[in-house]
């Protein structure tokens, strides 16, 4: 019952290894330990493999009907009992001997639980090994250095390729070293590859050509699969909270957005901040890293969401409209807009094309005196937390965007992501 | 003496009897194992199913000698066990022992539980001693012996049940059920008619001698040990409480109040080895012992008042032992 879930995990830590994801002695070490553990747990189970006489003849007179006739002629001493009367229990005993038919009535039957076992560590090795092969290519290596070192082997039967055969060794030696970079491993194989290349022009034998377009292949094979390996590793990479994020935001901040490269004919851009928009945006890890680094510069920026900010201790003149004082002085913000490319290009939502917001990245705002909104005279985030009487004053812009000025003077200063999906 | 002889006399008292009695099949069976085992049965039921009937054929087919003693209030032990007697003979007088009823291979104590407690315990003393003693002589009573007594369950006014000490002397307490239609029918059939059943003596001449014989057979049969371990674990588990409690559930023990004697353990064993000898096997099993169980054990087992309160019988009780106490 032991066996299967032992082979399997054995095999399994053979995947492992050859998939260099084990080193050889830890490999060791897991399938002696797997060896030690189904040794002890065979040992702790372990039953006699023969039942004892009394048990045996229990079971043989349940099948044969014999009403207890072998198990007392196996529990009971004869010599205390009358000899006549044992040999009539033996009498009766043989009789019903013949009614037993070993094979029908003790047919040999594994257990359930071994069949179980079987198939749970068959079912467990197959998946594991269908995962390794298809869920992660990049580490299949049967066709990388080994494949390599086969071809190598087979060049340097030739004389002419041998030199070729031994570079291509020591090339396959050093893209199983973990400690030469991927890059340099490239650089590397480029470099055959063009030996290869020149050798295959200048070799007349056919078998010849046939070895070095095998190597090239092998070569440009390996390249993939480091280029994949690569990729992945990157992706992961950027998965667990890269800054740097082209991908299209979704939540209720861009709807406002959406409805802002609509138009609504006015031509105001109104900033306000909405909780929708913080919702919207906290999908995306690496942008709360860019946030964060805004917060910083922007120190005194309200912020809806958290009760506890207090909009009034905020720096008259160093906010962007956080406050009255800071109305129409806004300053451009020390950091320099993100460098990965235009604004516009990054942040608009699927459907929206550049055109809609292109030259958005940069606005001019001006603050009036008095924050004015809408008809009623009030930005959303006031209207929402008057109940609550907390009396945000947000930073709202009731001018027309001028055209795009050049080189404009302070009043230039980037939008924030934060600011991407109030704009209406 | 040969088991197979045993079989056929066992089978010929069974046949003889059933001539008579109608039905009550195992109720015959169980008498007759009582009596090779040695032991004294208790018959409980209502009057009129043929108790006495049962009886009196039972000692006609043994052909052995057959009193019956008729319990009331007012029986003295001396009117069962005897008495001395003055009587003169050649001019001179003198005490002389008159045997009373008790001296007969197989007494009928009709409605035992009406006679008082000290004849009763003359009755019982002579069931475990098989002597009687008279003004400090003793008596011993003829071999075989055997004591059926009859109690009726309904009628207890005036009458004194016997103590469950003095019930524990008898090998088995077995309840005569009413026959059923059919049988009902046949019994009609035999006894209102011209015809009369007559039982003929199974047993030879010194019938006395054979089923001795048969009483010593009886006690070779034999028995696996892990059979006999089950007996005591099935006994054991009658226990009620304390450390030998047994393996029994709560729900069990919760209406026992005390639990079977030794005696109970041995008279299971033996009537498995009658039961055996009877389905002609020299050696016990399981189903013996679980055939036996409830005849041996229910006048052991002593109920309290929750079981009387929620009508918990014995038979209930031991049924529910023998499900829970395993074989192995």
């Amino acid at each position: 019952m032991f066996v299967p879930p032992a082979a399997a995990m054995i095999y399994v830590i053979a995947l492992f290894f050859r998939a260099t994801w084990l080193s050889q002695n830890v490999a060791v070490l897991v399938v002696v330990f797997i060896v030690v553990l189904g040794a002890l747990a065979v040992l702790l189970r372990r039953r006699p493999p023969i039942a004892s006489v009394r048990s045996a003849a229990r079971l043989v007179d349940l099948r044969s009907g014999a009403q207890d006739h072998f198990l007392t002629l196996a529990t009971i001493d004869p010599a205390t009992q009358p000899v006549s009367l044992i040999a009539r229990l033996r009498r009766q005993a043989e009789w019903f001997r013949n009614r037993v038919d070993l094979k029908r009535d003790f047919p040999y039957r594994l257990k359930r639980s071994a069949y179980w076992s079987f198939g749970g560590s068959l079912a467990a090795a197959i998946l594991i090994h269908l995962l390794l092969v298809l869920g992660l290519p990049g580490r299949d290596t049967g066709a990388g250095p080994e494949r390599l070192r086969e071809l190598a082997r087979q060049m340097a039967l030739k004389p002419e390729l041998r030199e070729l055969a031994n570079e291509l060794d020591a090339l396959a030696a050093r893209l199983d070293d973990p400690q030469i970079s991927a890059e340099e491993k490239h650089v590397l194989a480029q470099q055959i590859e063009k030996k290869i290349a020149e050798q295959q022009k200048n070799q007349e034998q056919k078998d010849n050509r046939d070895l070095l377009a095998q190597a090239a292949s092998a070569l440009s094979q390996q390249e993939q699969q480091q280029a994949s390996s690569g990729q992945q590793q990157g992706e992961r990479q950027k998965g667990a909270g890269s800054i740097q994020t082209n991908a299209p935001q979704e939540g209720q901040g861009e709807n406002k957005q959406t409805q802002a490269s609509g138009g609504d004919g006015q031509g105001d851009l109104n900033a306000q901040l909405s909780q929708g928009m913080d919702a919207g945006k906290s999908k995306q890890p690496g942008q709360d890293q860019n946030r964060s680094g805004d917060a910083k510069n922007n120190r005194g920026q309200p912020e809806p969401n958290q009760p506890g900010t207090d909009p009034k201790k905020e720096k008259p003149g160093k906010t962007q409209g956080g406050s009255k004082e800071g109305a129409g002085q806004q300053q451009a913000s020390a950091e320099p807009p993100p460098q990965v490319g235009p604004p516009a290009e990054r942040f608009y939502k699927a459907g929206e094309g550049k055109e809609g917001l292109k030259g958005a990245g940069y606005v001019t705002v001006q603050l009036p005196e008095e924050v004015v909104a809408d008809a009623s005279g009030e930005s959303r985030a006031t209207k929402e937390s008057k109940n609550n009487r907390i009396r945000t004053q947000v930073p709202v812009s009731n001018v027309p965007l001028p055209t795009h000025v050049p080189n404009a003077p302070t009043e230039k200063q980037p939008v924030p992501i934060e600011y991407r999906s109030i704009i209406r | 003496m040969d088991p197979e002889l045993f079989q056929q006399t066992f089978r010929h008292l069974e046949v003889e009897v059933q001539k008579v009695i109608v039905g009550h099949d195992d109720l015959i069976r169980k008498v007759l194992i009582a009596f090779f085992a040695g032991g004294h049965v208790l018959l409980e039921g209502v009057p009129g199913l043929g108790k006495t009937l049962l009886v009196k054929s039972l000692s006609q087919t043994l052909g052995l000698s057959f009193k019956r003693i008729q319990f009331t209030p007012d029986l003295m032990p001396s009117d069962i066990v005897g008495t001395e007697v003055l009587t003169e003979t050649s001019g001179r007088r003198e005490f002389q022992f008159k045997r009373g009823p008790i001296f007969a291979h197989v007494v009928l104590a009709d409605e035992i539980n009406r006679a008082t407690p000290k004849t009763q315990s003359a009755v019982l003393e002579a069931m475990e001693e098989k002597q009687v003693t008279v003004f400090g002589d003793s008596h011993l009573l003829e071999s075989p012996f055997i004591v059926l007594a009859t109690q009726n369950p309904i009628e207890l006014e005036g009458t004194y049940p016997l103590p469950e000490a003095q019930l524990d002397r008898f090998f088995f307490k077995l309840l005569v059920a009413s026959p059923a239609p059919a049988e009902l029918k046949e019994i009609l059939k035999r006894t209102t008619g011209t015809a009369s059943a007559e039982v003929s003596t199974v047993l030879p001449e010194d019938g006395g001698k054979r089923v001795n014989d048969m009483q010593r057979l009886l006690r070779q049969v034999m028995i696996a040990p892990p059979i006999e371990d089950y007996v005591v674990r099935l006994v054991h588990a009658t226990q009620p409480d304390g450390t030998n409690g047994g393996p029994l559930k709560s729900s069990v023990k919760q209406y026992i109040r005390f639990g079977s004697s030794p005696r109970g353990a041995q008279a299971v064993i033996l009537g498995a080895k009658g039961n055996a000898l009877a389905e002609n096997r020299v050696h016990v099993s399981y189903e013996d012992v679980e055939g036996t169980i409830l005849p041996a054990l229910r006048h052991r087992i002593i109920l309290n008042f929750q079981a009387e309160a929620e009508n918990i019988t014995t038979d209930q009780v031991i049924g529910e032992i023998i499900k829970q106490v395993p074989r192995n």
